[in-house]
Order: structure tokens, then C-alpha cells, then sequence
């Protein structure tokens, strides 16, 4: 069903095509017909293996006649001795390399070549090694051979140092290999694991030389992608590890987030100012979800009893683990909030390599300024560099990136989102009180990020961006706030904008609300 | 050596409207000719050929054109009385494949009653091993394909509590890549249209949290070329089945957006056949029911007037799973 042109023929031409098919149709039924008949009968002998044979030599997605040959093999070789066994086996396993000749991507085959080995007496593996080796110079992507090497490599205990020199070859020979590159991504933690955090995923002088590899990769064509992903993959671009985001205790409603979502009802949370924290009670911000990154109680609770040097939130989550969070008492409660990791901290050597990195990648760009792919990582690698410094620049590169690559426009517009946040928040956290506002006007959001970590703010401004309906839900984990001003965005959908129990004054002005939703918008903050 | 992007071009000439009429009368007569060489060649995936031809006419809302009588008789005949699994097609052997498209079509027909589903249910469970995951028959091959398949048939027949559903969730994860996306099996490449079994596995379990959505989303958004269309790899050719897995699977994540719907419609639409109706792989090639399902279904997942709602989990009508009261889990961003 793929790849088959449709050519315009004569009628001559077409006539004949046809007489011709309709021979094979009727030699395929009348060995299928056979077949069946036979097995119902329960002859599974060489006559079976040889029609069986036949057809699947044309057509070897036929799954039943594979498992047909797997009953024969099977029953023949009840009663034959060690070495006939094997014999019969080898035999099978030419034919499966006959058809993988015509056709490389039968599952059927692959799968009936992996059978015979664990089933035959003595499976000889580098013989398997070696038939990758070969199957792999015709088409190196073929995603089957790759996993069919990876099978018989561990059963032939090929070392995991010689399969990434073999991929290392492969890469050298075509940089734009991404199945070697991808297998490398699985080798080189396993031999070179970072020193200190198994989070990451290799050690800082493995990834140095990586680094120097994979630019060579990328700038010998920088319109190939697959260095490019893979050099992403090495500058760390990843979700926050799991950690609490911000606690938030009043009198009658308390607030726990977390940097990802979690199922806050199978953990335990013990507090060291005598809160106790009934698990069952806990309600996702979002109805229905039983993951969420943010969770609330309703509750009375008595504040301000006690007096310590330390208020401590600790939550054991899923993982076995313990999270903690020391909580500053405030005029009404309790509150707390934690700064999340938005890239990876590197040494001091690398650093030094990811700038002569830019260095590179600003050069090319002068006689290149709209490589798509020397953009993104410039401004990754700016990021990774130094995160502060760059924010300007490194939004730029974003901006034009929407226009040249304008098919991924969205997710360039979403990913500025989120660094524009970043910084916000960051410098909100620092400061680290709470009635003052999270000021995210005026930097052209399309969606909001990192929203639990504003679940215990007062005031959001969002005003003049580009939020749309799709990002209204995100309200939900605004708990604590009693201003929200959501006002020149795109929203659309009357009553999209959740409701927010705290909330005394929400702007909503300069929308794409109609009229009609107007007024009804009005009733609805008239009842705040 | 200059860097050459494996793509397509589309001519004007190539159709821009949805062929309605032309998609409906092909599938329709999808398999009048019994002796039709394509369709005796393609028997051993019968019961999925079904399956596509059901749903693409029932988005479409012309499911009358089939004749449901032989089609349900024609699924009895090919479940397996002692496995419970279904063959794709008579005399052919029992698997996980064939036995979600057949359990597709009974929802679609609304009669699951006709078969034996407690039968289905003990086959699937059979087929779970102890590290969670599934063979595809008794055979052996693991595959997450079949894990996807696992899930979706037992959640459509309401009996997802036969399996180890935990191991399961473990075994799917286990296959995901440092790209973000999902293999066939631990270790292997990340492809499409296993992410799109992986993805849809994880709305179905609930267990979409456990995604790096950004990492992946990003992965596939960067599977549309220049054409508009689609590819399942990086540097592969586009084709209109990935339309489907990779747009349904940014749709699970709430990322439809990351991608430009219009070129991609552009792409779908030029791969319809003119003279014949159905849609092919790529502009310029032989249409088949397979990317005729698909080519629909992403025309559905990008709002097309014409067609019903598909449902980006289960691809089949919206309709049938909101009767069955099943909700798939979707991200939003
Ligand atoms: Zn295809």
C-alpha cells in the first residue's frame, strides 16, 4: 500500500496486467486452499513447507502461513536428533533471509528469524551480528534491522563499547543517520553516566567531546536534522524534576502544587506546626483530573496558635520519596514557594565549549541568517550559557524563527511563552511577596506556563497578549487570586474563563467577547 | 555533498476540494470483484480493510452503503472459539490486530452482544506477559502496537480489570526515547505511528502525565515538510497515514497548533485519487482503503464540515464512544 505509482497504461497493456493477475490470484487460491486443507488435516510435512514457501515468498505479510511453517518446524522436529534439528532450523532461517531480500520490512519474517534462533538447539548469534551488518549497509534506517541487532547483539554479548564504535562508524559514514544516532542516545549513558546525577544523562567530560561531534555533524549540512535533535537532546532540554512548587495554608482554604502533575491523594503530608491533612479531602484545581499539578482543601484551619522558628510542609510522594518546603507565616497563614530549575547547570569546561558553540553558530549565521536550525540552537545555547544575559536575543532568534519557519509557528510562539514566564516568575519568587502583582503584561503570550507556581499570588496581570480560549482552563490554578486582569486577549467564549473563589475584580475588556456575551459577562462579575 | 529534503511537490493541477461523492463510491465498492487481484492479495488483513471502510463511510454518514448483515456474520465466522481472539479473515489465525478492528466495527454497529466477548476479554489476557507487555498472538511478537490494541479492545467491551493495567503503563514507558517519543520496544527508534499507540495507550490508561509533551510534541511538529504533508521519521518521505498519527497524537496532547493545518490539508487533499476516489500515500500514487481511514480521519481532526467528529484515541465516530460513555484523556494547553 505504499510507494506504488499510478501510471496511465493501454488498453493492450492493461489487458494483459489483468490475464496476468488473474493466474496468480488463482495460484494463490489454490494454494491457500491447499494449505488449509491440509493443516485441517494435520499435515504438516514438506509438502506444507514448500507451498507455504511459495506464497510467502511473494507475499510474506501472510501472517498465518508463518505460524503454519512454526507447527511444521515444530512437529518435524519432535523426532529428529540434535544436529538434523538444527539443520532444519538453518533451513528455515535461509528462506526468512530470502524473503527479507524482497521485502526488508516484513514484520512476519523478522519475527520468524527471532523464533527460530530461540527456539533451535544452537543459535550461532554472530552469524545474526553479522546479517545486520549486512542488511543495515543496504538501508541504514531500517528500523527493523536495528531492532533485530539490538536482540541479537545482547544474545551474542556483543560489549556495549563495540556497538558504539560500529555506530559511531555509521555516523561518520552519513551524518544524517538518525537511527545511529538515536542508538548512540541508548549506549552512552550505559558507558559513561553522569558523575553525580543520575538525572542527567552523561557525564560532563563525555558530553564535552559529544558536543565538539555533533557540531561537526551539523555544520557539515545544516539543513539536516538529525545532529540537530540529537545536539538538543545533549544540551538537557527537559520537564522540571518532580518537587513541590508553592504551599499556601488560610483560614478556610489550603493550596498544594507541585511541578508536575500527581496524584496528591496517594501521598503523605505531615506538617510540623500540628496540620493534618485528611488525603481524601484534597480536590484537583481541575474537576475530573486524578493527576494534577495543583490541589486544594476546604477546610477551617487554625492559624496563628503556634510560634516556631520553622514551618514545614513535607510530602511523601509516589516515589517513595520525601519533599519538603518551609513555609513563612504571613498576616493570613501560611506560605511557601520553591523556584523551579529551568535548564541544567553545567561545568565550567562545557560552558566553555557551549560558547564556542554560539561563537560557530553566530558565524554561520552571517552568511546564513535564516538556517533554521543554527537559530534554534543559538538561542538554546544561549539559554544554556547564560539564561539572564541572553533573554533579549534569545527571543529574537524565536520571533524570527516564527516568520522563516512559519509551519511551527505555534510552538515557536508557545515556547517564547514560556521563557518570557520564566523570567517573570523568577524574579517574583525572588522577591518573594506575596500581595505584590505577577506582572505578565505585554509579552505576547500565547498560552500560560508554570501556572501552579502562581496558584498562591493575589494579583495576576496577564493584559495585552494573545491568550485564547485554549488556555483559560490554566485560570484554574489561580486559586488565590482576588485580582485577575485578563484584559486585550483573544478569548472568545463566554463563561471560558473558570471560576476563581477568591476572586474580587477580573478584567476582561478588549476581548473578542460579541456584545451579547458582554452583558453577560458583566452579570457574571457582577455576582463576584 | 548538498543536503536534499525528502518531499514531494504538488502541482496545481492536484484536486483541492474533498471528493465526497468519489471517496464514498469507492469505498462502497471496495470489494464487489471477490477476484480482484489487490483485494485476494490483501486478505490477510481483511477484518482491519473492514474496519477502515466502516468507519471513513460513517464519518462521512453514508454507513448504509455497507451491507451490515454479512459484515457481522462475516466477524463471527472469523473469532476463534477456544483463544476468543478473531482472525483477519476465515481460516486464518486469531490476533490482537484483527481483534480490535472487529470489536471497532461491532461498536460502530452497535451489537458487540453477536460475538463472544467474555472470549475477547480471556484472549487479550492471555496475551499479557509478566513484564507487562502484550504479544500480538500466541507466537510471541511484543510490540507496543499491541499493547495500544490491548487497552482500546478492552475498554470498548468495558473489561480493562483483566489485565495488570500498572505493568502495563511500566512496559509503555519503558519503550520512550530520549527524543521524547516511543519505540516498538525498549531501545527501539521513536516512529509515529507507535507514538501514536503510545500516546493513544496513555488517554486511554489516564496516564498522560507521565509524557514529556513538549519534548515529543516538538518531535512531531517537526514531521510536516515543506509540502505540508506529514512523515513518521526524520528525512523520510510524507505520507498521508502519518497525517493521521501524528495529528492525532498532538491532539491527545493539546498541541494541534504546532503545526500549519493549512498546508497539511493542502497535502491530504492532493492525494485523492481523480478518477477512482480514495485517497493514496503520497500525490501521485494508487489509492487504498487504509489511507482512505486515515486521509478522512486527519480531515476530521482538522474540522472539515463534511465529516463527523473523529475521536483522536480510538479513531472511530465521536458518537459511538459518547454512547458507550468511554472518555478518552486529552490535554489541553
Ligand atoms: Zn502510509
Amino acid at each position: 500500500m505504499h510507494g506504488r505509482l499510478k501510471v496511465r497504461t493501454s488498453a493492450e497493456e492493461a489487458a494483459r496486467k489483468k490475464k496476468e493477475q488473474e493466474i496468480k490470484v488463482k495460484t494463490y487460491r489454490a494454494g491457500m486452499g491447499r494449505i488449509f486443507e491440509k493443516r485441517k488435516n494435520g499435515q504438516l510435512d514438506d509438502e506444507m513447507m514448500q507451498i507455504t514457501g511459495q506464497i510467502l515468498s511473494r507475499n510474506p505479510d501472510v501472517y498465518t502461513l508463518w505460524n503454519i511453517r512454526k507447527e511444521c518446524i515444530l512437529k518435524m522436529a519432535e523426532s529428529l536428533g540434535n544436529e538434523a534439528k538444527q539443520s532444519l532450523y538453518d533451513k528455515d532461517l535461509g528462506f526468512t533471509e530470502q524473503c527479507l531480500m524482497v521485502n526488508p520490512k516484513s514484520y512476519g519474517a523478522w519475527h520468524h528469524r527471532c523464533w527460530i534462533l530461540e527456539n533451535c538447539p544452537t543459535p550461532d548469534w554472530e552469524r545474526e551480528v553479522a546479517l545486520c551488518n549486512k542488511y543495515l549497509k543496504l538501508d541504514e534506517r531500517n528500523f527493523h534491522c536495528w531492532d533485530y541487532r539490538r536482540f541479537v547483539v545482547k544474545k551474542a554479548k556483543v560489549p556495549a563499547e563495540d556497538e558504539l564504535k560500529y555506530c559511531t562508524e555509521k555516523i561518520h559514514k552519513n551524518f544524517s543517520n538518525y537511527s545511529s544516532w538515536h542508538y548512540r542516545s541508548k549506549l552512552l549513558p550505559l558507558l559513561f553516566p553522569h558523575e553525580t546525577s543520575p538525572a542527567r544523562p552523561i557525564s560532563e567530560s563525555k558530553l564535552k567531546e559529544e558536543l565538539e561531534m555533533v557540531l561537526t555533524a551539523a555544520f557539515t549540512d545544516p539543513n539536516d536534522s538529525s545532529a540537530w535533535f540529537y545536539q538538543r537532546w545533549l544540551l538537557g532540554y527537559s520537564q522540571p524534576a518532580l518537587d513541590i512548587a508553592a504551599i499556601r495554608i488560610s483560614k478556610n482554604l489550603a493550596i498544594a502544587s507541585f511541578s508536575k502533575p500527581i496524584d496528591l491523594r496517594t501521598c503523605e503530608i505531615e506538617t510540623n506546626f500540628g496540620f493534618n491533612f485528611n488525603p481524601d479531602r484534597w480536590q484537583p484545581v481541575q474537576k475530573g483530573n486524578k493527576y494534577d499539578v495543583a490541589w486544594i482543601v476546604e477546610d477551617s484551619f487554625e492559624l496563628g496558635a503556634s510560634d516556631l522558628q520553622q514551618y514545614i510542609f513535607k510530602c511523601r510522594m509516589s516515589d517513595g520519596k520525601d519533599y519538603a518546603i518551609n513555609l513563612k507565616k504571613c498576616s493570613d497563614g501560611f506560605y511557601g514557594m520553591k523556584c523551579p530549575k529551568f535548564e541544567y547547570e553545567f561545568g565550567a569546561a562545557v560552558i566553555e565549549e557551549l560558547k564556542n558553540q554560539l561563537e560557530s553558530c553566530n558565524q554561520l549565521l552571517e552568511y546564513e541568517p535564516d538556517s533554521k536550525w543554527t537559530l534554534l540552537t543559538a538561542s538554546l545555547l544561549m539559554r544554556a550559557i547564560d539564561r539572564r544575559g541572553y533573554h533579549t536575543k534569545s527571543l529574537e532568534y524565536l520571533q524570527k524563527l516564527e516568520k522563516i519557519d512559519y509551519l511551527r509557528q505555534g510552538y515557536y510562539a508557545d515556547l517564547a511563552s514560556k521563557w518570557a514566564i520564566e523570567k517573570v516568575l523568577e524574579e517574583w519568587i525572588e522577591q518573594g511577596d506575596l500581595t505584590v502583582a505577577i506582572d505578565l503584561s505585554n509579552l505576547n503570550l500565547a498560552t500560560i506556563f508554570y501556572e501552579q507556581y502562581m496558584s498562591i499570588a493575589k494579583i495576576v496581570i496577564l493584559r495585552n497578549n494573545c491568550l485564547s480560549d485554549r488556555t483559560a482552563t490554566k485560570f484554574n490554578a489561580f486559586q488565590f487570586c482576588e485580582n485577575l486582569d485578563a484584559s486585550y486577549n483573544q478569548f472568545s467564549t463566554p463563561g471560558v474563563i473558570p471560576h476563581i473563589p477568591n476572586l474580587k475584580v477580573l478584567s476582561l475588556e478588549g476581548n473578542k467577547f460579541s456584545n451579547n456575551a458582554t452583558t453577560r459577562l458583566e452579570d457574571q462579575m457582577k455576582n463576584l | 555533498m548538498a543536503f536534499i529534503v525528502n518531499d514531494v511537490d504538488i502541482s496545481a493541477a492536484e484536486p483541492k476540494e474533498l471528493l465526497f461523492d468519489k471517496h464514498v463510491e469507492y469505498i462502497a465498492n471496495h470489494g464487489n470483484d471477490q477476484n480482484d487481484f489487490e483485494y485476494c492479495m490483501t486478505e490477510f488483513l481483511r477484518m482491519s480493510g473492514i474496519y477502515w471502510g466502516v468507519t471513513a463511510l460513517d464519518l462521512m454518514q453514508q454507513l448504509e452503503k455497507l451491507d451490515r448483515k454479512s459484515i457481522v456474520e462475516f466477524i463471527k465466522k472469523c473469532q476463534c472459539p477456544t483463544s476468543g481472539g478473531v482472525a483477519a479473515c476465515e481460516g486464518h489465525d486469531p490476533h490482537m490486530l484483527y481483534t480490535l478492528s472487529a470489536v471497532q466495527i461491532l461498536c460502530i454497529y452497535d451489537c458487540l452482544d453477536q460475538i463472544d466477548v467474555a472470549g475477547v476479554a480471556r484472549y487479550v489476557a492471555s496475551l499479557q506477559q509478566p513484564d507487562g507487555s502484550f504479544f500480538g498472538d500466541k507466537w510471541g511478537e511484543v510490540d507496543t502496537r499491541f499493547s495500544f490494541c490491548a487497552v482500546a479492545i478492552l475498554t470498548l467491551i468495558n473489561k480493562l480489570d483483566v489485565i495488570n493495567v500498572p505493568k502495563a503503563v511500566e512496559f509503555v514507558m519503558s519503550c520512550c526515547n530520549a527524543d521524547g517519543g516511543f519505540g516498538s520496544k525498549p531501545n527501539a527508534e521513536s516512529h509515529a505511528g507507535l507514538i501514536y499507540c503510545c500516546v493513544g495507550f496513555l488517554s486511554i490508561t489516564n496516564q498522560l502525565h507521565r509524557l514529556d509533551c513538549e519534548k515529543l510534541a516538538w518531535w512531531l511538529c517537526e514531521r510536516q515538510l515543506p509540502s505540508g504533508g506529514l512523515n513518521g521519521r526524520p528525512e523520510k518521505l510524507p505520507d498521508v497515514c502519518y497525517s493521521w498519527w501524528v495529528l492525532a497524537s498532538l491532539t491527545i496532547m493539546g498541541r494541534l497548533h504546532w503545526i500549519s493545518s493549512d498546508k497539511l490539508k493542502v497535502f491530504i487533499l492532493s492525494c485523492q485519487d481523480t478518477d477512482t476516489g480514495g485517497f493514496s500515500d503520497r500525490t501521485g500514487n494508487l489509492p487504498d482503503i487504509f489511507h482512505t481511514l486515515f486521509g478522512l480521519g486527519a480531515l476530521s481532526l482538522l474540522g472539515h464540515d463534511k465529516l463527523l467528529k473523529v475521536n483522536p484515541t480510538f479513531c472511530m465516530p465521536q458518537y459511538v464512544l459518547d454512547k458507550l460513555k468511554i472518555n478518552t484523556q486529552i490535554i489541553s494547553v
